[in-house]
């Protein structure tokens, strides 16, 4: 069996192009287990995994526990606000009171970014970071990249822009390194606030005009505007946000071309993406969902070849 | 007991033996002779290649005593600094309660002159160090305060920083600031650059530190009186500094870990590189370097700041600032010397701290109290449970072998003697 060169899957930044394309291989076979009518594999009988969500997520974890569920994995759920448990518990004793029941891997969000280094430096059960704070949530990247392979026969070369909160977005900066590992082009489009001072830096371009990072793109991928990671104000308002930085269809039409549309969810209808466009055939939306669950399968797979 | 120290380097400015080797006998407390022959002596330390210097001083050494003895106290604080090579340090006022009464500063200064290490309090600006109420300065210099500073505590309310200056002016007191912008700073966790971006932690960007720096120097000018800034870390508060000491009273520090580390010892968030100010990037360690060189740094500081366990094992956005320093100083400075010549460090770490604080400088002189510092350059060492003084642990070089350490110290007719110098 083909193993990644990590234990843990903590970021895009960490692992090689060489291992994305492992997962993306790996993925589209699952993909295509996932639509039989028996949508089961043995693969990880007697693995035992724990979900561990220090911070709200509904799709994220429901994509996970499938994914697990899917590789014959027994699953185990662990939900706590990051507040409540910091008034008692650390997180390495959570943590490590979780595995001393015997379990094979963690899949962790947390609101530190960091927090999943922070554990792999502790404990030895295999890690997937699904989502620390403003820092990194690769398995989004992976099934971004994946879905945009898909839809347009491959990732190199294609220009693609992130448009929204990159400030504050873990799904920007992961897709920003999955992206240039894979060769596409990248460009950043929000509000100033809203763009880190020096992501330039990361090789990107960097666009403040929705309009003009449409009219470059071949794949846009809306983020969305999240207001509960904001404890200083970043812009005036939302009605501001969408009639400045919001995408709808005649905003679409005017580009006199097809790009793609993309959005991680959940989707503030209305603000980042117009019903019009979010329901329309640019949009892969519901696509990147069901890939979501096969590039998991792939990344849990993988990561319990690596273990074994 | 009669000691000898034998073929150490002077390294003293103001001493008629400045550079050269010497033995050095000290007798119940004071350098009783320098020359070339071994005199007769209890204990002779066989010093050739290591430097004998003034004693050090730390101009601002945090100690969670009173309040936080779980970080450090005055017993622990006492034996690092003195494992460290200080016979002085000035102690920040971020207590619990706050250096802010008489009771706290005799509290600190109640066993001087029978330690080896002499602890001097800086007194609280403001009360709690909230930075909005003025603490009684004058009273609090009768009881032995030797500056006023809300320590780790920016001075952000601007009226509040120029009534201070005005205030202490009866006195010629001097005003200490850790120049700060702290709404620039809300939420941050490292420098902001490249690395913060990658790493998804907010940034302290260069600007907060700046436009303190500006804004204190614009009030100094305005006010009068006598500031000085801490724990500088970028290459354009160099800048402002050196201009400005044209015509202010102007003077300030760096901590000797921020002209060594930069921000990319925190790619894998490891909290003992979460600082504060954070460590920046090489082109202001190279600044910094050049005003150590220039005269524009007066000072370098341990930085010293010790945390528990709990607030360091944890999260890097939940972990606290700071990092242990006063053992691994003589490091730091052995470090440093690959840029600047050890007799302009020394003038920065035992010189003019103490002519900032209008204390009597130790000279290395027959008949002088012997109060100095022997530097073992070339010594290889580690800290850890075995070596460590402190209560804490939060040290980036924890566990690591690093050059230069002191061989002993001595002050107050008391000597500590590195284990193994022979």
């Amino acid at each position: 069996m083909s193993k990644l060169s990590q234990k843990h899957l903590l970021g895009i930044k960490d692992i090689t192009e060489k291992d994305i394309n492992l997962i993306f291989e790996t993925a589209e076979n699952f993909k295509e287990v996932i639509n039989r009518p028996i949508k089961k594999v043995p693969s990880l009988r007697d693995i035992t995994i724990a979900n561990i969500f220090f911070e709200n997520s509904t799709r994220t974890r429901l994509s996970f526990e499938l994914a697990e569920k899917r590789l014959s994995a027994d699953v185990v759920n662990f939900s706590a606000s990051t507040s409540s448990v910091k008034k008692g518990e650390t997180l390495l004793d959570t943590v490590n009171n979780i595995l001393a029941m015997k379990v094979d891997m963690v899949v962790m969000r947390h609101s530190s970014p960091g927090a999943p280094h922070f554990l792999s430096r502790h404990i030895s059960a295999n890690i997937i970071n699904a989502g620390d704070g403003t820092h990194e949530h690769p398995t989004q990247a992976l099934l971004d990249a994946f879905s945009i392979r898909e839809k347009l026969g491959g990732v190199g070369g294609k220009k693609v822009a992130i448009i929204g909160d990159i400030l504050h977005s873990r799904v920007a900066l992961s897709n920003i390194f999955a992206l240039k590992k894979l060769g596409a082009e990248v460009m950043v489009c929000g509000p100033p606030t809203l763009l880190p001072k020096y992501i330039n830096e990361l090789g990107v371009k960097v666009e403040l005009d929705v309009k003009k990072a449409l009219q470059w793109c071949d794949v846009a991928n809306v983020l969305r505007i999240q207001l509960e990671r904001q404890q200083i104000r970043y812009f005036p308002s939302l009605r501001e946000y969408s009639l400045y930085y919001g995408i709808n269809k005649r905003l679409l039409d005017s580009l006199h071309r097809q790009i793609v549309i993309m959005h991680p969810g959940p989707i503030n209808r209305g603000v980042e993406l117009s019903s019009d466009v979010a329901d329309s055939d640019h949009s892969i939306i519901l696509d990147q969902v069901e890939n979501g669950v096969a590039v998991r399968m792939a990344v849990l797979y993988l990561l319990a070849g690596a273990a074994g | 007991m009669k000691i000898l120290i034998e073929g150490a380097e002077i390294v003293d400015a103001e001493s008629p033996h400045n550079g050269k080797e010497k033995n050095v006998l000290i007798h119940n407390g004071k350098i009783a002779s320098i020359g070339d022959k071994n005199a007769s002596s209890d204990k002779v330390i066989h010093a050739r290649g290591m430097k004998l210097t003034p004693g050090w001083f730390d101009l601002g050494t945090f100690a969670g005593d009173p309040g936080l003895e779980y970080q450090e106290d005055l017993d622990s604080v006492t034996e690092a600094a003195a494992a460290g090579g200080f016979t002085g340090i000035a102690l920040l006022p971020n207590t619990v309660p706050a250096l802010q009464t008489k009771n706290e500063i005799s509290y600190i200064t109640r066993h001087n002159g029978t330690r080896l290490v002499t602890l001097y309090p800086l007194a609280a600006v403001t009360r709690d160090c909230k930075g909005e109420e003025l603490t009684e300065m004058i009273d609090l210099r009768h009881a032995g305060a030797i500056a006023f500073t809300d320590g780790l505590k920016p001075l952000w309310h601007t009226d509040i920083l120029l009534k201070a200056l005005q205030y202490l002016q009866k006195f010629d007191g001097l005003l200490i600031d850790l120049p700060q912008d702290i709404w620039l700073n809300t939420f941050g966790q490292m420098h902001e650059g490249v690395q913060s971006t990658m790493l998804g932690l907010k940034g302290l960007p260069r600007v907060a530190e700046e436009v303190a720096v500006s804004r204190n120097l614009q009030i100094l000018g305005y006010a009068g009186g006598r500031l000085h800034l801490a724990r500088l870390s970028t290459a354009r508060s160099v800048d402002l500094i050196r201009a400005a000491k044209k015509k202010l009273r102007i003077s300030c520090d760096i901590t000797s870990y921020q002209a060594l580390l930069d921000d990319r010892s925190v790619s894998g968030f490891d909290t003992n590189y979460k600082v504060m100010p954070p460590l920046r990037e090489k082109p202001d360690q190279e600044a910094l370097i050049k005003g150590l060189k220039d005269g524009t740094i007066d000072v370098i500081c341990s930085g010293h700041l010790p945390q528990d366990e709990e607030s360091k094992k944890t999260e890097f956005d939940q972990a606290a600032f700071g990092m242990i320093n006063l053992q691994t100083f003589a490091a730091n400075i052995t470090a440093l010397t690959r840029w600047v010549d050890l007799s302009v460090l020394v003038e920065k770490i035992a010189v003019n701290p103490r002519r900032l604080l209008n204390l009597e400088v130790p000279v290395i002189r027959e008949g002088e109290p012997a109060e100095v510092t022997l530097l073992d350059p070339a010594a290889e060492w580690t800290l850890d449970e075995s070596t460590s003084k402190s209560k804490s642990k939060n040290s980036p070089w924890w566990g690591q072998k690093i050059k230069g350490r002191v061989a002993a110290v001595f002050n107050n007719n008391k000597a500590w003697i590195a284990p193994g110098v022979r």
